[in-house]
């Protein structure tokens, strides 16, 4: 018998190897994302919209229904799928560029409306299929391709704290955390929960995940986990922000 | 279902089979990193891109913790634990 690498069910082997670039943090996301749907058994209700930029090269990822949509609209398109078929699983799939620049407005107002969808927002500093430019996420002080001297926070502002923003506008059952590829368990849990929401039907679900852009970093693996583990999480805090049942201000 | 399957490399260690696939590996290197023991080093067989895979440096260090399967983002490693 052929010895068969330990993929996720769900996820479309003929596909693989991924087209991602080597050490992208979208293929650990994805995992967590394919191990969740295989533990709940959601496999043939799932529909998976991927948004432009790095995210949209999952759009073969798993053996689910896919959509593609335009730049930043995968709220409100996967916003739509729910409405209309209450009983389909929606993960928007997107990367920070498409939530927090262009989709911002869409993120906001589904959150603020509460819809029944999952979010999942991968944040990796910059805008990785253009060549690295500066997003709303990119660190003070950070070099990338549009910002050589450094990110000047008194030019561009501070970069958007998404979970912060959408805990502080949901209603009470909305779940948001903040989770990272260096900490895979917790971000898988936190996934799980975050479906789980959708699936009890309590309220809008939103994961942003801390993930590593080695390719625009410019950084060999060692100061890829260093970036990921040390650098990133001083500014964006590792945590749940906002659990269905449980108090704010825990 | 389309079966695939995907060329490998395995290294028997003493308390864990190492398993690679080749044919996935696109030589990133965070397993290296994330090794709590540090065992791992480049090997002189190529990944999917052409760059140099992963290997265990003996048989003794590797303790089968599953750390670097886990990190993978392309489920290019399987450890499997020898039980005693």
């Amino acid at each position: 018998m052929a010895l068969a690498p330990n993929m996720p069910k769900a996820w479309r082997a003929e596909t693989k190897p991924h087209k991602f670039c080597p050490g992208c943090g979208h293929g650990l996301v994805l995992k967590a994302v394919g191990e969740c749907i295989d533990e709940l058994g959601i496999q043939d209700r799932i529909v998976f919209g991927c948004d432009i930029g790095c995210s949209l090269l999952s759009w073969d990822f798993f053996n689910t229904d896919a959509i593609q949509t335009h730049h930043g609209r995968t709220t409100p398109v996967l916003t739509g799928v729910k409405r209309a078929r209450p009983d389909r699983i929606c993960i928007a799939y997107m990367g920070d560029g498409g939530g927090y620049a262009i989709g911002s407005q869409h993120l906001v107002n589904a959150a603020s409306r509460n819809e029944k969808v999952t979010v999942i927002l991968v944040n990796n500093c910059n805008y990785g299929m253009t060549g690295g430019q500066m997003a709303p996420t990119t660190l003070p002080g950070m070099k990338t391709e549009t910002s050589p001297y450094g990110r000047d926070v008194e030019a561009t502002g501070n970069p958007t704290q998404g979970p912060e923003m959408v805990s502080a506008i949901t209603p009470e059952g909305a779940y948001v955390a903040r989770g990272t590829t260096a900490n895979l368990r917790q971000l898988k849990k936190m996934i799980k929960k975050a479906l789980e929401t959708q699936l009890n039907g309590t309220g809008f679900s939103f994961v942003e995940a801390l993930s590593a852009c080695p390719t625009n970093w410019r950084t060999n693996a060692k100061d890829t986990w260093n970036f990921v583990e040390k650098e990133m999480t001083q500014y964006f805090k590792v945590g749940e922000l906002k659990v269905p049942g449980e108090k704010e201000g825990k | 279902m389309v079966s695939t399957a995907y060329k490998y490399t395995q290294k028997n260690c003493d308390r864990a089979t190492f398993t690679l696939f080749t044919g996935l590996c696109k030589g990133c290197g965070l397993c290296m990193e994330k090794c709590p023991v540090k065992c791992l080093e480049w090997s002189n067989d190529l990944g999917v891109y052409g760059t140099p895979t992963i290997i265990p440096k003996d048989v003794e260090s590797c303790t089968g913790c599953g750390m670097c399967q886990l990190v993978c983002p392309d489920c290019a490693i399987v450890i499997e634990k020898i039980k005693k």
